[in-house]
């Protein structure tokens, strides 16, 4: 990321969000540049999620942007920022578990797609043109995994997939908005480490050959280091450290903020 | 903010194993446990179910619509009405219903007002109430669109709210659509508690179609147009979106799907499908009538979508099938009493057989035989022949020598509704001990159960067969949500709490 | 439809303040009863987030469970302990039904898709008006045929408004008595006792409570005990006070008590008073105004406003207890 000067995609200026009164995100800033992997760490509880519920509408930042290529997203439906072009992945995996994998896939599509329900029934020849887009658009996404999720895996329930196939499905799925950028809320999260191994190199895929600007939050600190161009460490929603990974991680805030001061430390 | 600090090399904690068959909750039971464990199933609705499942889609519907075709050729025209056109009423009903709470899980409890709606609708304008005799080609869209319109206001009236209240609301809804045809008739707009009577027929360009043939066969086009369109729409962008929205919420918004514009849509449309088959209903009694949109009927509709199976076209006709057929057997103007008793015995000889293994079933029969006799022997020799010398209703004198059915016919002294009332919660209460019973004692206070049953039904439920049927859905419903709640076609569904 | 409450609308013809205070009196009283129903099903629906469509049922057999204990027991008792003979077996055979509705149609349900508790909510429903009206012959009885109605319906004192003589009845002294003596036991058992305490840690978060080693069952079945017991109390003042029952008063008395719980605020003690209250007020005020035809029209109005301007209801935000 040095050659050419970094376009900033997402941003976010001075957002903040309490409940009850407790600060969750207060006062933040944070850019993420086009085709750039940012990863956000910190300590459980120090609004990582949080801030990824508030670029994706599902609760709205009491003060501040957030901006997606210039534009403003704040009250925007959830559904309508996800076809401005933000895509996200859930850490409580949430897939629509009756539905198969492939459908998972499909139904993603919505937003970029049009027959309506009338048409639908009547199985118009549009109807066909696009089920047949959003079948070969899925399939694209699904194959993305190599194997994982190909074959007869498609018409099975999404219920009956391992938890990293589910994690991937995750992933298959939100790429199917056809996001500019791509939110991964701790895709390594109760992974084994060849799976860990194989996320990291994913996460890097999607980036070089899907062509995702692609922000994380992880806790993986190898996939952390493995990933990043850039790494922000938030602390009671504060950003306290922002740079390479050896510069955050060597900072003595970020330090602190994971192993407590001097008299809690206990490593 | 006092949270316990974390090593960064940690990996936080994954979420608790999901536990995917929530019906299930015994330890090592897993999705697939429980999948080959319902593969090796025996029990008939556990063959009928995978029987249907293997059978495509397409030839499912040719052979419902082949052996609906053929029915009018050899059924009474009378039978014709109960059996075929009210069945096939209550299934387009219940296809719309379907479209709400089966692919968009909406909880829709007014569907019924709707098709008033419609009736009340297609009444006004076609028939001598406002001197309007619009032709139906006219009138059915207008119905439609008046009852679609009534469902948009209630999604758009609850739309931000939990799904519980959407079911409240629309609950209410039903019972003020109700209130307001029946009592509050401002203007006489809707006749009051006469409704609005001599409905035109329905016409297709000067034809009148007013025999029972021709209404069983328009009705069996409606259902077959509305189970593949039904069927089509729920195999498209906007059903995947439904079923989408129904397992998750959350993540349907966030992967692009308006998830209050696709419920209401879903609304709008069970809404519209009910309105039509309110026009139809109108039409085919030549009435509007209030009583006839309201709660039981919610209940009849609302059986037949579970019996069959939230979600599957197919459940939905053959719970249709079912559910129409058992109310009208119950019914007291039923001309086949005898059918009504041997499907009692057969089912409950049916549901005792389900018992396993087999000779388990054959002790708890033989053994409430005996039970049986022996109660009648001391009643014959300790009580006064009054006690039973009564005749059964369900007719089948035989039964009398192994019942205790008291005499109605002549003043005894004994109180003959008291004994019905004293069967009945006696019954009531048995089902109860035998449901919280297990092993040898739930065999044991099964036979007085068994001869409890009888006895209600000889007295009390065969004779009052509406309010019977009823009871048996009210029952049903609470039985299948414990132990099959996909009803007979439907999928299990796997949900995460 | 409630017959005995059009007779009281269409004996005010004219109504200013004294037609009011009629109003005002057969609100209050109707609110009451609402007011007690309605707490019923704001404690389970804070408990388990359920909808009991079968509560207004519990409330009819309620009535009926009074009427029984009247007919056997009148003239062999005083009107005092007859009554209190009435209550204590309708709250106990109400609280038992309650218990045995939870027990065998909620509790295999838990862990249920959420459709599924409120589909068998719905059979119970219809199981139980369908088995009362098998009992009883679908006929109306009459808490009037026994001579302890009339002694009730004395006035107890009386106020005099534009001249005429207004009396309070004793009936309606003890409904709205009892009413909130109930009410404020509830409060003080959620505020003040153990089981209180365990019902809030249920309310808030089932699970945790499981875990720091509450009996959720317990819990719940207690939950569905006084909820139920409650409105087998309003069944029979209801009776005592209107005298018409049948296997109908239950359904639609029931959504309007609904009602007035997401009226007040579900889940909040103090809220299903007021909005019983309220529901009781416009129902009688829309009878007294604008006819008795458009009552159950009104209160679905006062619903579907309250929804679509403040759906938490009157108190529903600002409760900081979540029974």
């Amino acid at each position: 990321m040095e050659a050419t000067t970094p376009k900033p995609l997402l941003e976010l200026r001075g957002v903040s969000m309490a409940f009850g009164g407790l600060a969750v995100i207060d006062n933040l800033d944070l850019v993420v540049n086009e085709h750039e992997i940012v990863s956000v760490i910190g300590p459980n509880g120090a609004g990582k999620t949080t801030l990824f519920n508030l670029i994706t509408g599902l609760y709205r930042p009491e003060a501040g942007e957030i901006l997606l290529g210039g534009d403003n997203l704040v009250g925007l439906a959830p559904h309508t920022i996800t076809n401005r072009g933000i895509a996200r992945t859930f850490q409580t995996l949430r897939l629509f578990l009756n539905m198969s994998v492939i459908e998972n896939v499909m139904a993603a599509q919505y937003g970029h797609t049009k027959v309506d329900v009338v048409r639908s029934m009547l199985r118009t020849p549009g109807w066909r043109r696009e089920e047949k887009q959003i079948r070969a658009r899925a399939e694209e996404k699904l194959s993305f995994f190599g194997q994982r999720l190909m074959g007869y895996r498609w018409d099975q329930p999404a219920y009956s997939l391992s938890y990293a196939n589910r994690r991937r499905l995750e992933i298959a799925r939100a790429m199917a908005t056809q996001p500019r950028i791509l939110l991964l809320d701790e895709p390594a999260a109760g992974m084994n480490p060849v799976e860990t191994h194989e996320i990291t190199d994913l996460i890097s895929q999607l980036r070089d050959e899907g062509g995702y600007t692609i922000l994380v939050i992880e806790h993986d600190m190898h996939v952390v280091e493995g990933i990043s161009d850039r790494v922000v460490a938030l602390d009671h929603g504060v950003k306290i450290a922002e740079g390479s990974f050896e510069q955050v991680a060597t900072d003595p805030r970020v330090v602190e903020a994971y192993l407590g001061t001097k008299a809690t430390a206990t490593k | 903010m006092s949270e316990t600090p974390e090593h960064p090399e940690t990996p936080e904690a994954p979420p608790p194993a999901e536990t995917p068959d929530a019906q299930t909750s015994r330890i090592g039971v897993d999705s697939w446990v429980a999948e080959s464990e319902a593969r090796r199933s025996r029990t008939p609705a556990a063959l009928l179910s995978r029987g249907a499942a293997r059978t495509p889609d397409p030839l499912k519907l040719l052979v419902f619509v082949a052996f609906a075709v053929s029915l009018p050729f050899w059924t009474s025209s009378g039978d014709l009405f109960i059996f075929g056109t009210l069945t096939l009423i209550s299934a387009a009903l219940a296809l719309g219903l379907n479209v709400v709470v089966g692919f968009a899980g909406l909880l829709d409890l007014g569907y019924v007002a709707y098709a008033g709606v419609g009736a009340y609708t297609y009444a006004s304008l076609s028939s001598p109430r406002w001197h309007l005799h619009w032709p139906a080609l006219a009138t059915i869209p207008i119905a439609m669109a008046a009852a679609g319109l009534v469902g948009l206001l209630l999604g758009i009236s609850s739309r931000r709210l939990l799904g519980d209240y959407y079911a409240i609301v629309t609950l209410f809804f039903a019972q003020a659509f109700a209130s307001f045809t029946n009592v509050t008739n401002p203007g006489d707009i809707t006749g009051g508690p006469n409704g609005l009577p001599n409905v035109d027929p329905i016409t297709f360009f000067g034809h009148k179609l007013a025999s029972y043939n021709q209404q069983y066969y328009l009705i069996l086009a409606i259902v077959v147009i509305l189970a593949g369109a039904t069927y089509l729409a729920n195999m498209s962008r906007t059903g995947r979106a439904w079923r989408a929205q129904r397992d998750d919420p959350l993540a349907a918004q966030a992967m692009s799907i308006p998830v209050n514009r696709v419920k209401i849509l879903a609304a709008v449309m069970g809404a519209a499908i009910a309105g039509l088959c309110g026009t139809i209903f109108a039409a085919t009694y030549t009435a509007a009538v209030s009583t006839d949109y309201s709660v039981p009927f919610l209940i009849l509709i609302y059986a037949t979508v579970i019996l069959g199976g939230i979600g599957s076209i197919a459940g939905v006709l053959l719970g249709a099938a079912i559910i129409n057929c058992t109310l009208q057997f119950l019914a007291p103007q039923n001309d086949h009493p005898e059918v009504k008793r041997w499907l009692f015995y057969g089912t409950i000889i049916l549901l005792v057989a389900m018992l396993k293994p087999v000779w388990r079933s054959l002790l708890v029969l033989v053994a409430t035989i005996g039970f049986g006799f022996a109660v009648h022997a001391l009643a014959v020799a300790y009580a006064s022949h009054k006690w039973t010398s009564g005749v059964p209703s369900s007719g089948g004198s035989w039964i009398a020598h192994w019942a205790i059915i008291p005499n109605t016919d002549s003043f005894t002294g004994l109180n003959h509704g008291n004994f019905n009332n004293i069967v009945y919660i006696g019954l009531v209460v048995m089902v109860v001990i035998t449901a919280s019973l297990k092993g040898w004692w739930r065999m044991l206070a099964l036979v007085p159960t068994l001869y409890l049953t009888v006895l209600a039904w000889e007295n009390l439920l065969a004779a009052s067969g509406g309010i019977t049927a009823y009871l048996l859905f009210g029952v049903m419903l609470i039985a299948l949500m414990a132990k099959r709640p996909q009803g007979l076609f439907g999928e299990a569904r796997v949900e995460i709490v | 439809m409630h017959l005995p409450l059009f007779t009281i609308w269409s004996s005010i013809h004219s109504l200013g303040w004294h037609g009011a205070f009629e109003l005002l009196r057969g609100g209050v009283v109707l609110g009451a009863l609402y007011a007690l129903v309605a707490l019923g099903y704001s404690l389970v629906y804070g408990i388990l987030k359920l909808l009991n469509f079968a509560h207004g049922d519990v409330f009819m057999v309620g009535a009926f469970m009074g009427y029984g204990v009247l007919s056997v027991l009148s003239g062999h008792l005083g009107t005092v302990p007859l009554i209190i003979v009435m209550f204590v077996v309708a709250m106990l055979g109400t609280g038992g039904l309650g218990v045995a509705i939870e027990r065998f149609a909620y509790r295999p349900l838990r862990n249920a898709p959420r459709i599924a508790p409120l589909i068998s909510a719905l059979g119970v429903a219809f199981f139980l008006e369908s088995s009362v009206q098998l009992l009883t012959n679908s006929a109306h009885y009459q808490y009037s045929n026994y001579p302890v109605f009339f002694s009730l319906i004395e006035p107890a004192f009386s106020f005099h408004i534009e001249g005429v003589l207004e009396p309070v009845s004793i009936v309606s002294l003890i409904v709205v008595g009892s009413s909130i003596a109930l009410m404020f036991a509830l409060l003080f058992l959620v505020n003040r006792t153990r089981l209180g305490k365990a019902m809030r840690a249920t309310a808030f978060d089932r699970e945790a409570a499981a875990m720091m080693g509450i009996n959720t069952d317990r819990v719940i079945s207690a939950a569905f005990f006084i909820g139920s017991a409650l409105a087998g109390a309003a069944g029979v003042m209801y009776g005592l006070q209107y005298s018409d029952i049948s296997y109908l008063v239950g359904f639609a008395f029931g959504l309007k008590a609904f009602t007035a719980a997401v009226v007040g605020g579900i889940g909040s003690i103090e809220g299903a008073m007021l909005g019983g209250l309220l529901v009781g007020l416009v129902e009688v005020f829309a009878g007294g105004y604008a006819g008795g035809q458009w009552v159950d029209v009104a209160v679905f109005g006062l619903l579907i406003a309250f929804l679509l301007v403040r759906p938490t209801g009157i108190l529903g935000k600002h409760a900081i207890q979540k029974v």
